[in-house]
């Protein structure tokens, strides 16, 4: 009957949703709320496989046919299990780590003692300096991180208690030589079981300047990002605070309790969270410095130009909120131009071209820029956010201050560098890398990264543009203690308001001999510090970049 | 030439039993390649293949000589399990050597067992018409159940315990397991019985006003179970225990077709489990460890189950290879647990190959079983390829922590002799009931 055939359907797709539910959902899924689903999904199998036999069929085929079906039912689940253990959750499975009753430690003993015979691949700077090194000692082989300033870029690697982060886990099979050399010579590494040499990392990262940019921080929460505009090459990406792989590696369980403890106290403090690389994994909203994305998006929408002139007699009122308008430098003017406002981070200005924009044209705007989308890197980037609300947008007084940067944005400080890179490249926001070569021990060149544009999010001319507003912010605008550094430098500052009192600072900029070379974000986690550090660190960390050339 | 044998070709069974003998060869050259640095290999090193390939083409031919007309897959089915088992058990062989030296000649011994299983396979496909078997299983239906309370009895007394369990007797310089051979004994006597009382024993049994099922009829099978079920769990073998549930209650069902038995049965299996779980420590242990054997002592009573999902980890879809993973960590891994091993070298599509082979034995011993025209061949063969579902339910949902694990072999694959020489046994005993005239 028709009716009963839909049933069977019905039933059968619904047991693979909830298996594919409980595969994909989340991680979190525990195995006994999976059993669970499972035990649902063969219920509703039975019922989708009990198909309509023949009344005239003996009780002999009936039944055999019926056992077929239920044994098929089973075999499915079974399937799905491996499927589960096998694939969906293997890596989860593979490196899960426990400790026993009387403090036995249980790890996969995969994961860790063959991890130690590998002779991992060296990671190193820019000018060869080792970040990351393997040191041979019986036929096994220990990592050491030498210099605290680079080490955590490079990430932990524990194989038997906490497994990797960072380059060690995202780079692991050429550090292992699984992977990126001879194809062939690998299989066959493979195959016979040879002892694999790891390939060694070449970073475009500057372990100098990486200890400048760490001194100018001076212990100070936050980040500092400097990368090659033209190219994507990331220099320094500092984050504070650190922590110290070398404590967190251990080559037997004699070393494990140090490492433990150390972990432990690592992740005890939730908003110190050394672990949090900050410059890709932290988000913040971005304040002021969001200014250049909003004039950006006006400019290439034909909205606004900079020399476009809005009124900001110190206040605005939108639907009965008033905007109080505090960085005029002149109170006595009240019409200042598009570049101005950016110049001396006018919010009255900068809400007047948002709400112009429309929430529509700023939504599609942000996300030429990358908002909402996860960032290509050699390392984990948090994804950024316009708004957390779909519809957040459609309020006028939400939208203004999200032209000005406050509202409900949030955003890496390595994507504000590329935000400032690609105004100081014509419009062109390249790719981010970090590893520059790949050798093998005997130097040669294995695999090597190619600059590559990730996205166009404006034209040369808007982000001429929006650079000329730059390079007025720091010669005529806000911020002219950068200014006299003998080299064309751009910038723009923000103060985010965080809620609680409490502000982020920020900076981004480039600085070039004629024209952008290298860009910069610095943000400074609830800034306490004198006004103008942050310039001073972006101001200081470019400078020491430019002199530093190759 | 004998009267009355005329050679038939067995083509499709000869061509596809070249895939376990190719599989044989390279497999086996490519595990003792793996721990070697460069390609050097004799062929001293894969004799036991040779063998093996020899053995299997061999026994085709010698089926196309006589004019056998059973079924072509199962014996394909058949050697393709059993070269996995029989690679995967040398490729472990070295490196439980190392743990201890009980496990040396691991691996000689596996292909000695396939070997006198194939010989047992053949002979009783060939000798089983001539030797009038049928009437055998048929006719003396109550000396296989004396058979199965017996040798359940003789292994409570006299068994031998082999860690928690009490699963071996001795007999002269051989060890066998009686729960593999009871398998066979039961379903020999539950096909007899039920074929002959099916009328009765579907029927209802009225008293007076009341109407219930036929108590004198299922009085005698009921008790035979309870007994052989009864004393596994006393000796502590739950996997088989386990295993004759099943096959009793797929049995009873398909004799007689009605639910009503295969419910009482279950709920009672039910309430049997629950009473367990709440008073049996080992039991609680047990289920623990399939919901999360992380919880109480991961060094201890997970202890296995963790080493076993590391296994089926770091197998990932295509596998470590053979030779190249280190499935010898899981303890017990060349009985219980192969299945984890193969996992890890074999990777999902192995583990998923083999499930796939299971089941295609299982429903073309289920085909043969349909087109059988005598209602006790239908029972016998039913009950025959169920076994391999059930086993294969058993310990494979119970090493990936889909039910609770009970320990039982994977037919074929694992390593012991009395599992292969019994499954051997029955697919020869389904090999003969397949050349039997059909229905269609």
């Amino acid at each position: 009957m028709h009716l009963r055939d839909t049933f069977r359907k019905s039933c059968n797709l619904a047991a693979i949703l909830i298996i594919l539910f409980g595969l994909f959902s989340s991680e979190a899924i525990s195995d006994a709320r999976w059993l669970a689903l499972l035990g649902l999904a063969w219920l509703l199998l039975l019922a989708g496989t009990h198909i309509e036999l023949p009344d005239d069929l003996p009780t002999f085929n009936r039944g055999t046919i019926r056992t077929a079906f239920v044994i098929f039912t089973v075999f499915v689940l079974l399937a799905a299990q491996l499927l589960r253990i096998q694939v969906v959750q293997s890596d989860n499975t593979f490196h899960r780590t426990g400790i026993a009753p009387d403090k036995q430690i249980i790890a996969n003993q995969r994961a860790s003692s063959d991890s130690l015979l590998v002779q991992r691949g060296r990671i190193y700077d820019r000018n060869g300096i080792v970040i990351a090194d393997t040191i041979e000692q019986d036929g096994e082989y220990f990592r050491e991180w030498p210099d605290p300033a680079t080490a955590y870029v490079s990430g932990y690697f524990s194989p038997l208690l906490y497994g990797s982060s960072g380059l060690e886990a995202n780079w692991n099979e050429e550090l292992t030589g699984q992977s990126g050399g001879d194809p062939v010579d690998e299989w066959l590494d493979g195959l016979l079981g040879r002892p694999r040499t790891g390939y060694d990392l070449n970073l475009t990262l500057d372990s100098n300047l990486q200890n400048t940019a760490t001194d100018l921080l001076d212990g100070r929460t936050g980040a500092v990002v400097v990368m090659d505009v033209k190219t994507g090459a990331v220099l320094v990406l500092v984050s504070s605070p650190i922590y110290d792989p070398n404590q967190i590696f251990t080559a037997n369980q004699e070393e494990n309790d140090a490492a433990i403890a150390y972990w432990n106290d690592l992740n005890a403090d939730g908003a110190r969270a050394p672990l949090l690389v900050r410059a890709t994994d932290g988000l913040y909203t971005p304040g002021s410095t969001f200014k250049t994305i909003t004039s950006a998006i006006a400019i290439e929408a034909g909205v606004a130009s900079p020399d476009s002139v809005y009124e900001d007699d110190g206040s605005l009122v939108i639907d009965g909120r008033e905007l109080i308008e505090f960085n005029r430098p002149d109170p006595g003017r009240d019409q200042w131009t598009l570049e101005e406002g950016v110049g001396w981070s006018l919010n009255v200005v900068l809400a007047q071209v948002g709400l112009d924009l429309g929430a529509k044209r700023m939504r599609e705007g942000a996300g030429r820029f990358g908002f909402g989308q996860p960032v290509p890197f050699d390392l984990q980037v948090a994804t950024s956010q316009l708004a957390s609300e779909d519809d957040y947008l459609e309020n006028s007084n939400a939208l203004a201050d999200t032209a000005f940067g406050q509202g409900q944005i949030l955003v890496s400080p390595l994507q504000m560098a590329m935000v400032a890179s690609c105004f100081a490249n014509d419009g062109k926001m390249m790719q981010p890398y970090l590893v520059q070569t790949v050798t093998n021990a005997d130097g040669e060149v294995q695999e090597t990264t190619r600059p590559k544009t990730w996205k166009t999010p404006v034209s040369a001319s808007t982000a001429g543009d929006v650079r000329d507003m730059m390079i007025y912010a720091v010669e005529q605008g806000a911020i002219q203690r950068a200014s006299g550094t003998g080299y064309l430098l751009g910038g723009k500052t923000g103060t985010a308001e965080i809620g609680d009192g409490s502000n982020n600072s920020w900076f981004i900029g480039f600085i070039g001999e004629s024209e952008p070379e290298y860009a910069v974000a610095v943000v400074l986690e609830k800034d306490t510090s004198t006004p103008g550090t942050t310039t001073d660190i972006a101001t200081n960390i470019l400078l020491a970049t430019m002199q530093q050339r190759p | 030439m004998i009267r009355g044998y005329r050679p038939v070709a067995r083509g499709t069974e000869f061509s596809l039993l070249l895939i376990p003998s190719l599989l044989a060869v390279i497999g086996l050259i490519l595990i003792v390649l793996a721990p070697r640095n460069v390609v050097d290999w004799t062929w001293g090193e894969i004799w036991v293949s040779i063998a093996f390939s020899i053995v299997v083409l061999g026994i085709s031919a010698l089926f196309s000589l006589r004019g056998f007309q059973g079924d072509q897959l199962l014996l394909p089915i058949t050697a393709m399990l059993s070269v996995i088992g029989l690679l995967m058990i040398q490729r472990l062989s070295p490196d439980l050597t190392r743990l201890g030296p009980d496990y040396a000649g691991l691996a000689r011994n596996q292909m000695i067992y396939l070997a006198g299983g194939m010989g047992v396979l053949w002979i009783i496909g060939m000798l089983a018409g001539p030797l009038r078997i049928m009437r055998l299983l048929r006719d003396y239906k109550y000396l296989w159940m004396m058979l199965t309370i017996l040798l359940q009895v003789s292994t409570f007394f006299i068994g031998q315990e082999v860690g928690e369990a009490k699963l071996w007797i001795r007999v002269g310089p051989v060890s066998i397991q009686p729960s593999e051979v009871v398998k066979v004994t039961l379903i020999v006597f539950l096909a007899s019985y039920l074929d002959e009382k099916r009328d009765l024993i579907g029927s209802s049994w009225r008293l007076g006003r009341i109407s219930l099922p036929p108590l004198p009829y299922l009085a005698p099978m009921g008790a035979i179970w309870v007994f052989a079920l009864g004393v596994l769990v006393l000796l502590n073998d739950l996997g088989s225990a386990l295993l004759l549930f099943g096959l009793f209650v797929i049995m009873l069902y398909v004799a007689t077709g009605r639910l009503l038995y295969v419910s009482v049965a279950l709920l009672s299996f039910l309430a049997a489990c629950y009473v367990a779980w709440k008073f049996v420590d080992r039991i609680d242990i047990r289920v623990q460890n399939w919901i999360d054997p992380w919880a109480k002592d991961p060094y201890y009573t997970g202890y296995q189950q963790i080493q076993s999902d590391y296994a089926l980890s770091a197998g990932g879809i295509l596998g470590t290879g053979f030779g190249h993973g280190r499935p010898a960590l899981i303890p017990q891994v060349h009985s219980d647990f192969i299945f984890s091993a193969i996992g890890e070298e074999l990777g999902l599509l192995g583990t998923l190959a083999i499930l796939a082979l299971y089941l295609l034995l299982v429903v073309r011993g289920f085909i043969i079983a349909l087109r059988a025209r005598d209602g006790f061949v239908q029972l016998l063969a039913m009950g025959l390829s169920s076994i391999f579902a059930i086993q294969t339910l058993i310990i494979v949902g119970g090493v990936t922590r889909l039910i609770p694990l009970t320990g039982i072999t994977l037919p074929f694959i694992s390593f012991g002799g009395s599992s292969l020489m019994v499954n051997f046994v029955v697919i020869g005993l389904l090999l003969y009931l397949s050349s039997l005239p059909k229905r269609i």
